[in-house]
């Protein structure tokens, strides 16, 4: 069904007919190839080829037959009121398409005979009469017919050819077109349809549409080539070249021979397409050019007064005419509604639907993702059943309660407080971190706790550092209209929010008590000493075991802070925040010097503690808990604490090395720890263990694991220093933009 | 009911967490991820169930015996989650504050709305 | 100079490796990174076929990470699947890269190194057999990809990425609950290790189970760009460089790869009574995408939009076949999958070149340039764009086209091919049901969209508007575009080789025994 509508559309078949006349602004050699022989015919070629497996059904009489019927009439009639000659031209091209398809969907194998041969036939006079047209048009400068008189005096040759096509389009006999024009008036008579009714109006709609057709052929002739001469024309008209003559000589002599001697001259071809189409079903069929006084022919007879009489009738109309709208026909402009049918589908619904399905605003977005996590975990929990675990509970620590009953307020509080007061909300989520902080040590990880610790540190500071530049919140004036309005959608957000607090609660209870199933933990314990040469399972499983993960995840933390870097490098604060702070105007440098002397000093000196401790944690993070990324964290905040004390310039005029350089190093380091173990035959990230003994300290026990570990170490550096670095240079820059306006 | 205690304070968390990030403030979606990341890495620390006393450090002899200690992996897995929790709270924050200078408002979606 | 059992890991090592170095090296020597960047990105597309080759021939490869044999270390699988994906996100990043080199690359700081993580990224993800480590390097190929949709700066751009990184920090967080869960009741992190327990679990654990996968799904899905979680994709994708975006086409897979691979391997027809767990949700949220995708590329003016709302709509494609559990059906979209990302990246580049000479393009530039004014900043992207060469309209309209043809399914190009032998395996399924309808339908209808749509822009662009001048195209932007349309019809033209080797990847993938064997080396 979809596939004939296509072939409908291509053809350019009602309702989908409008294209095909506005396409005729084409140049002439094309919109002829296009018109009358490959484009439209490919639909009809399509229909021709579909006819053997859908021929037959209803819905295919129906909507094929009724399309080329309404097609046909219409597209003839329509032909007749055109001023444009090509727009005639293609008007009637519609109508001998509806007239091919009504025949293809009449559902009798002499009709498609009859199709076939049309097919051919009108290929060839319709051709010549585009070209005919086009040297017209080429010749004059104009194609409307209301200008266009008596060339036939200035160009006795091209008229006489175009005359004879135009006779074949008629179908006046001892022309091709006659021949199948007699074959389907014979077959409008004798079909045998779903709807009598329609039957029986076949054979005068038939004769009909041929009235038309000759009206409109003998409009074009004579309003053409003959008449007064031509006046006022653009240019004056004379015979075309010799090469521009040649083709339509062709096609018009092709139909001349075809009307005459049918048999002997298409007779073959056509009995090979029909075959290809209709294969056993290829009735008899024959091809004279006389077939005896019968009522076809007399339906021509009366096409062709009918024709030259309507003609007349209607010339003094035609001659008037404003524009090329036939009377009694609803003046819709095809195209018009084509081109609103199209904006409708292929735009306005889309745009309103993406609208419908889609937001570009992050909350909803959010919104769906948390309610479709939620809805995920929940569904298997209804379906199987979720229950709590078999573990017995143990006894309640009191001191652990009290510690969350602190953290549940402060998370709370943070989330009441972050609107308005962001570096009291920015405190409390601290606070938060912190409980999450003790309940790792309370169960046993104290090297989470560390990392969690100082990661709190450096994370609060890059947030104060940024809230400097953040909106001045002016206090809630909250109108009740507005209140109730949010009301729907905040209460929306909690509920969600609980839901999803609630879910995770209730997982990870269900987890918690339910005995451990056998993991792969066990192995790491077993062997985190005899093979991985640690006593810190943890950092064992993250510097050996499973190292890949940390190789990754130092990579992520390089790309990021490559990311800010960048991004701050265009940083550009907004006006309002560019001027310093009320608190800050109010200081002298004298008072800034007071201010920061005692602490500034205590804050230098602390330094190369510090640092030692960093590179502590970084040695015995094999053993103990510590090592690379902890000890990095620690070392960023000794360089934190030098820039409180000596400011964000004095800091950068004494920073040797570029943390760019450290990131790379740090990642190459780890990188190469990895591949040296190719050297050795083994595959990427296996650990070799040296002993080395240094003077002083004894004998080392030294993996390559911790030259890994290094390597974090130097990238962690690197990172979070190019981070903080850029980030506080954003200070000095807003004042340097402020002097040099 | 230690299990109860850190159970309620994982939804705790996350229940405040998954409320600011709906919020349409950047600074509140920055510290919603934040508390919502303090749940998830409680959470997968939970998977190694809770144990006190037993951290995960071994004698430096061989054959200890994995019962008497913590699971490790969930520990290291969490160290990894908050190295990258870590990572992308700073560049969501610089990335807020670009959008802050560029735009000249802190709402997520570069403009206020039209209330 | 590497042995050839080390191959496995080369993906991931070599772009790390020279991103690492680059970063050691300074800005101004830009010459020798692009020759670096160059290098590496060849050295890695001669790698992955070598890898594809030998997985075709031995089978699949497992290696072994700091020698800890699987579950207990990490481990990378490469089997055709992997192999297959990780040479197609080679091909996209020497195309993506040749591209940038012209000018992009000095669009800001450092892209060549954070091209290269992406890659590592990508390479990552195809290739690890275990789910943690599949989340580090998810997060890996975000950080990169943060970065590079920040590439050039500007206000689309930043509020854009705004909302993907929210998004998908988010959805990483999900991710890390559904892992933590499928832990805590299988007590593995390893895929394979994961697929042999899953049977096994007891019924009790089996909604915690289940629940984990779940999350796991939503995770993977953002990223795949599933409908209701795919609205920040159009945007950052059509907002971010040409170059950029020209990778990103390759993400989307990403999520759909992990999709494919653990509910294949984990939840498949062995995994007792979770088999074919959320197969359903899956195909039925993949029809809602494609019909979504479909949508808006009829409602979308700009072309780099189209192409977003392509891959949506490809994405959908996919995660709808991977849901339907089939096959044949498996095998051609594979093939869908290749192809259609080579012609939405080829169509990015096309885009960015189509729009150079046009207004709206200029006004982007301008808005760039105007905060590339910063005293600090010696790079210019304006710089040096090139002379317009004879033709230029000619190729690039030809270009459009070809890509234009792959996306929208129509004969010559692969894109054809693939649609086609989606309908064929659609209709060839043993009880067609509604949702194989639907797809058909669906299919179709997303096919003529991208018809009217792509038809659309080209007309406006290469029929309507001669007066709008030719866009300024150096020769060496067109090298890459034709690499990907070439690598398009080399699919084409091969495409009985290509399909024999994606139904054996679909065949393996739908019997996961022999990959879980592989890795865990059950005899």
């Amino acid at each position: 069904m979809l596939v004939a509508l296509g072939a409908l559309t291509k053809s350019a078949q009602f309702p989908f007919h409008f294209w095909l006349p506005r396409a005729m602004a084409a140049p002439t050699p094309v919109s002829a190839y296009l018109h009358s022989a490959t484009m439209v015919k490919a639909g009809v070629f399509l229909l021709a080829r579909l006819w053997p497996v859908l021929a037959g059904t209803d819905a295919w009489m129906w909507t094929v037959g009724t399309a080329g019927l309404v097609t046909f009439v219409l597209g003839a009639y329509a032909a007749i009121f055109q001023h444009d000659l090509k727009g005639l031209l293609a008007y009637s091209t519609l109508s001998h398409l509806g007239l091919i398809t009504l025949l293809l969907g009449l559902d009798s194998p002499f009709a498609t005979v009859a199709a076939v041969f049309h097919i051919i036939n009108h290929a060839t006079f319709k051709a010549s009469l585009f070209m005919a047209a086009g040297i017209i048009d080429h010749e004059t400068g104009t194609r409307d017919l209301r200008r266009l008189s008596g060339l036939a005096r200035a160009m006795p040759y091209t008229a006489t050819l175009a005359t004879v096509a135009a006779g074949a389009m008629a179908g006046v006999p001892l022309l091709n077109g006659f021949l199948s024009k007699e074959m389907f008036f014979a077959e409008a008579l004798d079909v045998a349809g779903p709807a009598p009714l329609l039957d029986r109006a076949l054979p005068y709609l038939a004769t009909l549409a041929g009235m038309f057709s000759v009206a409109y052929s003998l409009r074009f002739i004579l309003a053409v080539f003959f008449g007064p001469p031509p006046s006022g024309l653009p240019s004056a008209p004379h015979e075309p070249p010799r090469w521009m003559r040649v083709p339509v000589e062709l096609l018009v002599l092709a139909c001349v021979v075809v009307g005459v001697i049918p048999a002997l001259t298409v007779g073959p071809l056509l009995d090979v397409a029909v075959h290809a189409i209709l294969g056993e079903r290829t009735p008899a069929y024959s091809l004279a050019l006389w077939h005896g006084f019968n009522v076809p022919l007399l339906m021509s007879v009366v096409a062709l007064g009918g024709g030259i009489a309507l003609y007349f009738a209607l010339r003094r109309l035609l001659a008037r005419g404003v524009d090329g709208t036939a009377p009694l026909l609803p003046p819709v402009d095809g195209r018009r509604v084509f081109d609103a049918v199209l904006t409708t589908t292929t735009t306005r619904w889309p745009r309103a639907a993406e609208r419908w399905l889609a937001s570009r605003r992050l909350q909803p977005q959010l919104r769906w993702l948390v309610a479709l996590a939620l809805a995920a975990a929940l569904a298997p929990a209804l379906t199987r059943g979720l229950t709590a675990g078999a573990v017995a509970d143990g006894a309640l620590d009191v001191g652990l309660l009290l510690a969350w009953c602190v953290g549940g307020a402060c998370a709370v509080g943070a989330a009441v407080q972050a609107k308005f007061h962001r570096l009291a909300a920015l405190v409390l989520a601290g606070g938060a971190g912190l409980v999450t902080c003790i309940t790792f040590v309370w169960f046993s990880a104290p090297d989470l706790a560390l990392t969690q610790l100082v990661v709190e540190v450096v994370t609060t500071v890059l947030l104060l550092l940024g809230l400097r530049w953040l909106p001045k919140r002016m206090p809630f004036r909250a109108t009740a209209a507005g209140a109730r309005r949010a009301l729907p959608r905040r209460l929306r957000d909690l509920a969600i929010a609980v839901g999803a607090g609630t879910g995770l609660a209730v997982l990870a209870y269900a987890v918690l008590t339910r005995p451990p199933a056998p993991t792969v933990a066990d192995f790491y314990v077993e062997r985190a000493y005899p093979e991985g040469g640690g006593t810190n399972v943890v950092n064992v499983i993250l510097v050996d075991f499973r190292a890949f993960d940390t190789l990754g995840e130092i990579t992520v933390l390089g790309a990021v802070a490559i990311a800010v870097y960048a991004l701050l490098r265009r940083f550009r604060p907004a006006k309002e925040s560019t001027e310093p702070p009320p608190q800050q105007l109010q200081q002298t440098a004298q008072d800034v010097h007071d201010d920061v002397l005692v602490p500034g000093v205590i804050m230098r000196a602390m330094f190369a503690p510090i640092a030692v401790f960093a590179a502590y944690l970084l040695v015995r993070g094999h053993n103990l808990p510590g090592g690379g990324f902890a000890a990095g964290i620690v070392f960023t905040i000794a360089l934190i604490l030098q820039y409180m004390a000596g400011g964000t310039r004095w800091f950068e005029e004494r920073l040797r090395i570029r943390p760019v350089w450290l990131v790379g190093s740090g990642l190459a380091l780890a990188a190469a720890t990895g591949a040296g173990s190719w050297f050795f035959a083994h595959p990427f990230l296996t650990t070799h263990t040296a002993q080395v003994t240094l003077p002083l300290l004894g004998p080392l026990h030294l993996p390559s694991a911790f030259l890994f570990d290094l390597g974090v170490f130097l990238l962690v550096v690197g990172s979070t220093g190019l981070a903080l670095i850029a980030l506080a240079h954003q200070s000095v820059r807003a004042h340097r933009a402020e002097r040099e306006p | 009911m230690n299990e109860i205690v850190v159970a309620a304070g994982i939804g705790v968390l996350a229940a405040s967490g998954v409320w600011l990030l709906l919020r349409p403030r950047t600074f509140q979606v920055v510290l919603g991820l934040s508390l919502t990341s303090y749940a998830v890495n409680l959470f997968i620390f939970a998977t190694g169930r809770l144990r006190t006393g037993a951290a995960p450090i071994v004698p430096p002899s061989a054959g200890a015996n994995p019962a008497a200690y913590a699971d490790p992996l969930p520990q290291a897995l969490v160290l990894t989650a908050i190295v990258i929790g870590f990572a992308t709270t700073a560049l969501l924050l610089v990335v807020l504050l670009a959008a802050r200078g560029l735009t000249g408002t802190d709402h997520v979606d570069g403009r206020e709305p039209d209330a | 100079m590497i042995p050839p059992e080390h191959l496995v890991v080369v993906p991931v090592v070599l772009p790390l490796a020279a991103g690492a170095a680059m970063l050691m090296l300074d800005e101004r020597r830009v010459g020798l990174k692009a020759g670096i960047a160059l290098a590496a990105a060849l050295a890695l597309v001669v790698a992955a076929a070598a890898l594809a080759v030998r997985v075709d021939a031995d089978g699949t490869q497992v290696y072994r990470l700091g020698d800890w044999a699987a579950p207990f270390g990490i481990v990378l699988v490469a089997d055709r699947l992997s192999a297959l994906l990780v040479l197609l996100a080679a091909v996209l990043g020497l195309a993506s890269l040749s591209f940038a080199l012209a000018r992009w690359h000095r669009a800001g700081p450092r892209f060549h190194a954070l091209h290269q993580f992406l890659l590592m990224g990508v390479s990552g993800a195809f290739l690890t057999g275990d789910l943690f480590n599949l989340f580090v390097f998810f997060e890996v190929l975000l950080a990169a990809s943060y970065a590079l949709a920040l590439h050039g700066s500007g206000v689309v751009r930043v509020m854009t990425s705004l909302h993907y990184i929210a998004v998908n920090v988010a959805a990483s967080l999900v991710f890390l609950v559904g892992i933590a869960l499928v832990y805590a009741v299988t007590g593995t992190l390893n895929i394979a290790d994961v697929a042999l327990r899953v049977p096994a679990v007891a019924a009790a654990d089996r909604a915690l189970l289940e629940a984990g996968a779940a999350l796991l799904g939503v995770a993977f899905l953002v990223k795949a760009g599933l409908w209701p979680l795919c609205f920040w994709l159009p945007g950052t994708y059509a907002a971010a460089s040409a170059p950029a975006a020209a990778l990103f086409a390759v993400l989307t897979k990403v999520g759909v790869y992990a999709v494919l691979r653990v509910s294949q391997t984990a939840f498949g027809d062995g995994a007792g009574a979770s088999a074919g767990f959320g197969a359903a949700w899956v195909a039925a949220g993949g029809l809602a995408t494609l019909a979504f995708g479909t949508v808006g590329m009829l409602a979308s003016q700009d072309l780099p939009r189209i192409v977003s709302y392509g891959l949506v709509a490809s994405s959908g494609t996919l995660l709808a076949a991977v849901g339907l559990r089939d096959e044949a059906l498996t095998g051609a979209a594979l093939y869908y999958l290749v192809a259609s990302t080579l012609a939405a990246s080829a169509m990015f580049l096309i885009a960015e070149l189509m729009e150079r000479g046009r207004a709206p393009g200029a006004q982007i530039l301008a808005v760039t340039a105007e905060w590339l004014g910063d005293a600090e900043d010696n790079e210019a992207p304006e710089r040096d764009v090139g002379v317009s060469i004879p033709g230029t309209l000619a190729v690039l309209g030809l270009a459009f086209a070809s890509a234009a043809l792959v996306l929208a399914g129509l004969p010559p190009l692969a894109g054809f091919l693939g649609k086609f032998l989606l309908l064929d395996a659609l209709l060839g399924r043993a009880a067609p049901d509604a949702a194989s309808w639907t797809m058909l339908g669906l299919l179709l209808a997303s096919g003529l969209a991208a018809i009217v749509a792509f038809g659309r822009t080209g007309i406006r662009r290469f029929w309507a508007a001669q007066d709008e001048g030719v866009p300024r195209v150096r020769v060496v932007e067109f090298v890459p575009v034709a690499l990907l349309l070439v690598a398009c019809a080399v699919l084409t033209a091969e495409a009985g080789g290509a399909m024999r080797f994606l139904q054996d990847t679909a065949r393996t993938l739908h019997a996961p025994g022999g990959y879980v064997e592989r890795v865990l080396e059950v005899p």
